[in-house]
C-alpha cells in the first residue's frame, strides 16, 4: 500500500497550478458563460497546454503525447476539475475523441483529426443522446441511408454540449434497420457542424449557456471517408466513450478546492453555523472516500483488469458527493449565492456555480440508476469484493 | 501509488480466515453468548495457534495492514474476543488497551483479562480492571464496565489511532459479511413468483451498500497508510475513518437486516448475531455523533487536505 503519486505526477500538478495561477482569472467560472471572453480563456489556454507540451500528456508518444501515467492523467483531470476546466470544450477532444480516432480511425483520418486536437485548435461535441434514446442509447433512431456512395442522415440529437461552439461533431447514426439486437447498425460519422443540413437550437437550463442543445440533422450527407470504426461498428466506440467518461471527471477535486476555500476565507471554522458541522465532518470523509473509489477503478484500469464495476462505484460515490458538498457549502453561504456570479465575491459565485451544475451530476453520462443496475449485477453474479 | 494489501497481510488474513472458520465462524458467538468460557478455551486458544499476538502493528505499515486483516476477519465472524485490544497490548506488561470514554470506562469483553491499559482519545492512560460482571445484555453481551486504577504514562497518539483505526477495520468486516448475507438471502428468497433479487428495490439497495462497503475498505487501508506516511495528522485521520464506519456500517446492517425481512431478527440467522454483537465496537468509545464533532475539532485544528493539498486545508 502506498498513496504516493510519485515524483513525476506530483512535478506535473506543480506546474499545471502555476500555469493555471497565472493564465486564467482567479474568478473564472468556465468557458460556457455569456462573455466570449470566456470561451476565449479557455482556447487561449489550451494553445499554451499544447506548446508546453502538457495538453496532449495522456496521448501515446507516437501521436505526439507524453505517454503520461493513469496516474498523470488523474492529476490532470483533477487539476482542471478542480479549477473548472481552462480547457472547456476540448477535454472532450483530448479526452476520448482523439484516443477514439487512434484506436477506430483510418490513417487518413488519423493525420486529420488528430493534429489540430493536439494543437488546441479544434472543439469536438458529440452526438448520441436522442429525444427517446438516453440510458437506453441503443435504442437511437437517427437513420444514415445509404446515399451516392455516402450517407443521407436524418433524425434529432438532444443534451448536446457545446454544439453551438463546435466544429466538429461524432455522431451515432443508425444503418439499416433496427434488428432484435438494437446495438446492430449503429455507425459513427465524424462530421463538421456547419455542413448543410444540420441545425443547432440551445437549450435554455439552470446549468447556463452552452451545456445543453438540440441538434437536428435534415438530409445531412456524409462521406465513407467519415465513417470511424466501420459501418455497424459504432457501439464499440460508444463503450469505449462511455467508459472513459465514467472515470473522467473528477468532481471530487472542485468539492476540496471549494471546501479548502470556504475554510481559508472564513475565520478559520468558527463562522460555520453549529448545526452545519457535522454535515461539514461527513463531507470531508465523503470527498475522500469518493477519490479513493475513483482511484480504484484507476488502478484496476491500470492493471488491464475491467474497471466497468468499479467505474460505476466511483460515478455512485463521485456524483452524489458533488451534491452533497454542493448542498453544504450553499447553506454555509445562505441566501448569497442567490446572487450569482460576482466578481466582487468570486467564491460565492463559485459555490452558486457548483450547486447549479451538481445538479446534472447524477444524470450526466449515465444516470446513478443505470450505475446502480451495473454494481448489483455484479454483486448478484458473484463478484463479493475482497473474501 | 499502489491501493493493494501487502502479501504479508493477505496470507495472514487467509490463515485467520481459515482459523476462524474452524471456531464455527458467527457460530462462535452465538456459542459464547451462552457459554462465555468459549473465549478463554477456544478463541484464545485459536489466536494463540494463529500467532495472532506476534503481530505489532507499531512496528511498519505491513504489520499494521495484517493485523488490520486479522481485524477485519474478526469482524466478519463477530469473533468474541476483544481482538484490536489484545494486539495494541502494552509492549511493556503485556496489557490489553482499549480507548475509553471520558467518563466511564467501559470495554467489551473487558471481563477477560484482571487489568487493563485504558486511554481517552487525548491520551489520559490508566490501568483499569473489572468492576462488575458482563452487562450480558442483548446488544452488549460481553460489555464490562471497569474501574480507573493507577495512572500511568500517556499514551502515545499512536497507539489510540492504531486502535481505532483496527477497530475501524474490524467494523469493515461486519459490514462486508452482513452484506454477503444480504446478497446470499435475496438469491435464495422467492416471493410473488421470482427470486427477491430480481426486484429492482432490491438491487438498487444492494448497489447502495456495495458501494458503502468498497469505500470502506479503501478508506481503511489509506487511513493506516496514512497513520505511517503522515503521523502529525493521524487524529483527524481516524476520526474520519472511524465516522464512516459508523455510518458505513448501519446503513448497510440496517439494509440487510430489511432484506432478511422478519428472518433478520432471529438468533438463528447470522446477520442478526452481527447487529446485535458489533453494537459496542459501534458505540464505544463513543458513537457516530461524537466522532463526527471530534473530527471537525480536529480537523479545524491540524487540517484535513489528505494528499491534495489547495492552498488550505478544507477546515
Amino acid at each position: 500500500m502506498d498513496y504516493d503519486f510519485g515524483e513525476r505526477a506530483c512535478e506535473l500538478r506543480a506546474r499545471l497550478r502555476e500555469l493555471i495561477s497565472t493564465e486564467i482569472p482567479h474568478d473564472y467560472l468556465g468557458a460556457f458563460t455569456d462573455d466570449p471572453e470566456d470561451l476565449e480563456v479557455a482556447q487561449r489556454f489550451c494553445r499554451r497546454l499544447a506548446a508546453e507540451g502538457l495538453l496532449t500528456w495522456a496521448w501515446p508518444e507516437e501521436y505526439g503525447g507524453s505517454g503520461g501515467s493513469v496516474w498523470e492523467q488523474t492529476v490532470v483531470r483533477e487539476e482542471m476539475w478542480a479549477h473548472h476546466e481552462p480547457r472547456g470544450a476540448q477535454y472532450m477532444g483530448l479526452n476520448w475523441v482523439g484516443p477514439a480516432i487512434m484506436a477506430f480511425g483510418r490513417e487518413g483520418q488519423k493525420e486529420r483529426f488528430l493534429p489540430p486536437i493536439a494543437a488546441g485548435q479544434v472543439i469536438w461535441c458529440q452526438g448520441f443522446s436522442e429525444p427517446d434514446a438516453g440510458s437506453d442509447l441503443a435504442s437511437l433512431t437517427t437513420r444514415a441511408e445509404p446515399h451516392e456512395g455516402g450517407f443521407r442522415i436524418t433524425g434529432q440529437k438532444i443534451w448536446t454540449s457545446y454544439a453551438q461552439m463546435a466544429q466538429w461533431c461524432v455522431l451515432a447514426a443508425r444503418v439499416g434497420t433496427a434488428t432484435t439486437k438494437k446495438h446492430e447498425g449503429i455507425t459513427i460519422f465524424l462530421i463538421p457542424v456547419d455542413r448543410e443540413g444540420i441545425t443547432v437550437r440551445p437549450i435554455k437550463s439552470m446549468l447556463g449557456p452552452h451545456h445543453l442543445n438540440e441538434c437536428f440533422f435534415d438530409g445531412v450527407f456524409a462521406g465513407p471517408d467519415e465513417v470511424l470504426g466501420g459501418v455497424g461498428n459504432g457501439w464499440n466506440v460508444i463503450r469505449r466513450a462511455l467508459a472513459h467518461e465514467r472515470v473522467g471527471i473528477a468532481r471530487y477535486a472542485r468539492c476540496d478546492r471549494l471546501m479548502s476555500q470556504w475554510a481559508g476565507t472564513r475565520d478559520g471554522m468558527a463562522a460555520l453555523p453549529v448545526g452545519l458541522r457535522s454535515a461539514w465532518a461527513r463531507a470531508l470523509v465523503q470527498v475522500r472516500v469518493a477519490r479513493l473509489l475513483a482511484y480504484r477503478a484507476v488502478a484496476e484500469q491500470e492493471a488491464g483488469r475491467s474497471a466497468d464495476v468499479s467505474a460505476s462505484a466511483a460515478r455512485l460515490a463521485v456524483t452524489q458527493c458533488d451534491q452533497q458538498v454542493a448542498e453544504l457549502l450553499f447553506q454555509a453561504v445562505e441566501d448569497r449565492s442567490l446572487e450569482g456570479p460576482d466578481n466582487d465575491a468570486p467564491l460565492e459565485g463559485a459555490i452558486e456555480d457548483h450547486w447549479r451544475y451538481a445538479q446534472a451530476a447524477t444524470v450526466a453520462a449515465g444516470t446513478i440508476e443505470i450505475q446502480r443496475m451495473i454494481v448489483s449485477r455484479s454483486l448478484l453474479a458473484g463478484n463479493k469484493g475482497a473474501p | 501509488m499502489n491501493l493493494e494489501l501487502p502479501d504479508l497481510a493477505t496470507d495472514f488474513g487467509a490463515a485467520a480466515a481459515r482459523a476462524f472458520a474452524d471456531l464455527g465462524g458467527v457460530d462462535c458467538a452465538r456459542r459464547a453468548e451462552a457459554e462465555p468460557g468459549v473465549r478463554e478455551v477456544e478463541v484464545a486458544k485459536a489466536l494463540d495457534g494463529l500467532g495472532a499476538l506476534d503481530v505489532d502493528p507499531r512496528s511498519d505499515l505491513d504489520s499494521a495492514a495484517a493485523a488490520g486483516e486479522l481485524c477485519r476477519q474478526a469482524g466478519r465472524n463477530v469473533l468474541p474476543y476483544p481482538i484490536a485490544s489484545v494486539v495494541m497490548r502494552s509492549p511493556e506488561d503485556g496489557l490489553p488497551f482499549a480507548v475509553v470514554g471520558d467518563d466511564r470506562p467501559r470495554v467489551d469483553h473487558g471481563d477477560l483479562f484482571g487489568e487493563w491499559r485504558i486511554s481517552t482519545l487525548d491520551g489520559r492512560s490508566k490501568t483499569a480492571g473489572p468492576m462488575a460482571p458482563r452487562l450480558a445484555s442483548k446488544l452488549g453481551p460481553f460489555v464490562t464496565d471497569l474501574t480507573a486504577g493507577r495512572d500511568q504514562d500517556p499514551s502515545t497518539g499512536a497507539d489510540v489511532s492504531l486502535h481505532m483505526a483496527l477497530t475501524g477495520w474490524q467494523i469493515l468486516g461486519t459490514a462486508e459479511r452482513a452484506l454477503e448475507l444480504a446478497v446470499e438471502h435475496v438469491s435464495d428468497r422467492v416471493q410473488f413468483g421470482q427470486r427477491l433479487s430480481e426486484f429492482q428495490a432490491v438491487q438498487f439497495q444492494l448497489a447502495d451498500a456495495a458501494v458503502a462497503v468498497d469505500g470502506l475498505r479503501e478508506l481503511s487501508r489509506f487511513t493506516l497508510w496514512r497513520l505511517f506516511a503522515s503521523p502529525n495528522e493521524a487524529r483527524a485521520d481516524v476520526l474520519a475513518l472511524r465516522l464512516h464506519a459508523l455510518d458505513s456500517a448501519r446503513s448497510v446492517l440496517r439494509t440487510s437486516q430489511q432484506l432478511h425481512g422478519a428472518s433478520g431478527l432471529c438468533d438463528e440467522y447470522d446477520i442478526s448475531i452481527l447487529c446485535r454483537h458489533i453494537q459496542p465496537e459501534m458505540r464505544l468509545p463513543f458513537g457516530a455523533e461524537r466522532t463526527a464533532s471530534e473530527l471537525f475539532a480536529a480537523a479545524a485544528a491540524i487540517g484535513f487536505s489528505g494528499l491534495f493539498p489547495h492552498g488550505g486545508s478544507a477546515v
